[in-house]
């Protein structure tokens, strides 16, 4: 129980198309993130699921059984909202117990279930307070109670943290994931927030355009993105992300971006070999090392000479960024290094850990 | 064509800087003209009726004294005395009472519904039959007296409740401001409803319904307040004075020979009072209502 599948779904608004051909199978007990910038289709593909929307096209399963015409309450799914849509006129326990209610289950039960889900989480002192009462934290996790409650074979998060401050964010994350291995519920998340994505997903779907960009276990959608956009929506600071060209010359293929040449590793220079000429270079900041001393690059052919022009620690690290040419780099560095705007450092890439992007921007080492 | 590295959506909305509204520090002058004004506008709305409730407690000789008395010197019970024995008027009262409390109840019932079928339904025509809704608002109801009493003398309606009551229900004024109401709740409780199981009409009885009370009880006291006060159509409609509402009972007393001032004041403000009641109990509501945008959160 609790396998939903996706099978060429699309929703379109008139001519506008909110959500194109997605395919997906998601595995029991799996939790599962679609993770996009706003007006991705992500909210718009969970409503589907959830019964919100018309399908325009495709079809959705749940347990195998083909749920394209059913009622929402038929669906065996339960959903967690954004605003956390409690009930305004009701106490805590009647939010709870609504959907008990509305299913006809005797009083009894429901008093039961009821004060079971509240006291798993930590609700039981507030179960005659009205929505109003509660502080945002415990909102959240009235409207998680009205969703467990109802014992639901896949539970659908809509954004659900992002009206918490980020303490409390960080908390009810971790809450959730516990929640997640005590009921091993299948979960669709929807959020826009890379480390939500990244901490709690087994697996990710990045979209954009409503139209699936990569679909894969964070980690892997992270070392491995499939296209410039998920290397860029992914990772902060952003991943350095530069368009050129490739040049095959004597000496090995460079990459060419604004007058900066820079000579490609064999990894690199391999699938340079089969690309067309335009191209793009990423590379994390993390892959980017800080040499004080500019005389340091000299002869290293990944290394490039340049001009500091933002500092900003942030703590644990110093994101460094600096220019060479035309070209700015970010770089994540020791906390404590002595650097400030205008002095002249060098950049040594890690060429090893860089992505090549082709044609449309797909990542050449996963194309064909 | 170059590869894309630049993505809209990923860069940071734009700054929105809301520049926030200086408060105005002004001078207690402007305070205290403010005031002032609202005191003479309360005033002068307030005088007709002081004078009205002063008049209806004087006798016959004290009526036209000069200057005249503000507060009567020998106040006597007698125009009401002589109201309620000389005239039908408690079965005006009735009358009025009836047809304003069934219109009330029944519009509060139907424009609410209405309203959340406007504001939350999508079924197809729906623009195009709110657009006719609206178009029926911005008709003047004397253009369609005359044919409107057509059809109810038709009908055999002409000295009946039914005749008085029917046509004030088509009025489209409460529809829109039930959907108006109904559109500042937020969808998404909607559909926290429809995923617990409830069907259309219950998310309508269940969730939305005890969320616009306030703005139910201000329909119905607004309602209520125009059929109590509405004179034009009772006037035609009601041709035996058994069937007379208060506002045509009460203006029948003077279109004798002579007017006799006394019996009309007492007249007025016995038909003002459950009006003035009806507000004083409703007012918390009916304030909340017109900050009903607090109800989101």
């Amino acid at each position: 129980m609790g396998q939903v599948d996706l099978i060429q779904v699309s929703k379109r608004y008139g001519t506008a198309e909110a959500v194109s051909a997605v395919n997906l199978a998601i595995a029991d007990h799996e939790f599962i993130v679609l993770l996009g910038p706003s007006g991705c289709g992500k909210s718009t593909l969970l409503k589907m699921i959830a019964g919100l929307e018309d399908v325009s096209d495709g079809e959705i399963y749940i347990d195998g059984n083909l749920v394209n015409y059913a009622r929402p309450a038929d669906r065996n799914v339960a959903m967690v909202f954004q605003n956390y849509a409690l009930y305004p006129h009701m106490t805590v326990f009647d939010n709870i117990a609504f959907p008990l209610k509305m299913t006809g289950v005797a009083k009894s039960e429901t008093d039961q279930r009821v004060r079971q889900a509240a006291g798993a989480l930590g609700l039981e002192t507030l179960l005659d307070r009205r929505p109003e009462q509660l502080s945002g934290g415990q909102r959240q996790r009235v409207a998680l109670g009205r969703a467990i409650v109802r014992e639901p074979s896949v539970f659908l998060m809509d954004e659900p943290l992002s009206n918490l401050d980020a303490q409390l964010r960080v908390q009810t994350r971790e809450e959730l994931l516990r929640l997640h291995a005590r009921l091993q519920r299948t979960t669709i998340y929807v959020t826009h927030d890379q480390i939500e994505a990244m901490t709690m997903g087994h697996r990710i779907v990045v979209m954009r355009g409503g139209v699936v960009q990569q679909v894969g276990p964070p980690q892997q959608v992270y070392d491995e993105p499939a296209n410039t956009f998920v290397a860029a929506f992914l990772g902060s600071p952003r991943i350095n992300l530069h368009a050129g060209r490739l040049d095959q010359g004597g000496s090995g293929a460079t990459f060419v971006a604004n007058g900066t040449a820079i000579l490609l590793p064999p990894r690199l220079a391999e699938l340079a070999r089969a690309a067309t000429t335009e191209a793009a270079l990423g590379v994390r900041p993390e892959n980017i090392h800080v040499l004080l001393d500019p005389a340091a690059t000299d002869g290293a052919s990944n290394a490039l000479p340049a001009t500091v022009s933002l500092v900003e620690p942030v703590g644990s690290d110093l994101y460094v960024t600096a220019t060479t040419g035309d070209l700015s780099w970010t770089a994540r560095a020791e906390p404590r290094l002595p650097v400030t705007p205008g002095q002249t450092i060098g950049l040594r890439l890690d060429l090893q850990r860089a992505h090549l992007f082709g044609e449309s921007g797909r990542n050449l080492a996963l194309a064909g | 064509m170059a590869i894309e590295t630049e993505f809209a959506e990923l860069r940071p909305p734009a700054d929105i800087t809301r520049a926030t509204a200086a408060r105005r520090k002004g001078p207690s002058l402007y305070l205290i003209a403010i005031y002032g004004i609202l005191v003479i506008a309360a005033f002068i709305a307030l005088v007709p009726f002081l004078y009205v409730i002063s008049t209806s407690f004087k006798d016959t000789i004290s009526l036209f004294q000069y200057p005249p008395e503000w507060i009567p010197s020998e106040p006597t019970l007698d125009n009401f005395r002589g109201l309620l024995a000389d005239y039908p008027f408690v079965r005006w009262m009735l009358n009025s009472f009836v047809v304003a409390s069934a219109v009330t109840i029944v519009k509060v019932v139907i424009d609410s519904m209405a309203g959340y079928a406007f504001a939350k339904m999508t079924f197809p025509g729906k623009d195009a039959l709110f657009l006719v809704v609206l178009m029926t608002l911005m008709v003047p109801f004397a253009a369609t007296l005359i044919p409107l009493f057509i059809i109810v003398r038709d009908l055999n309606l002409t000295n009946t409740y039914a005749g008085l009551i029917l046509p004030a229900l088509a009025s489209p004024i409460g529809i829109f401001m039930m959907r108006q109401f109904i559109e500042t709740l937020p969808t998404d409780l909607e559909n926290a409803a429809r995923l617990d199981g409830c069907s259309e009409f219950q998310i309508f009885r269940r969730v939305i319904l005890p969320l616009i009370r306030p703005g139910l009880v201000v329909l119905g006291v607004f309602t209520f307040m125009t059929q109590w006060t509405s004179y034009l159509w009772p006037l035609v409609i009601g041709t035996k004075t058994e069937m007379f509402t208060l506002t045509v009972g009460v203006q029948s007393l003077r279109s004798l020979f002579t007017v006799n001032w006394g019996i009309l004041s007492a007249g007025a403000v016995l038909s003002m009072l459950p009006l003035v009641l009806v507000f004083l109990f409703l007012q918390r509501y009916f304030i909340a209502g017109s900050i009903a945008g607090a109800l989101k959160e």
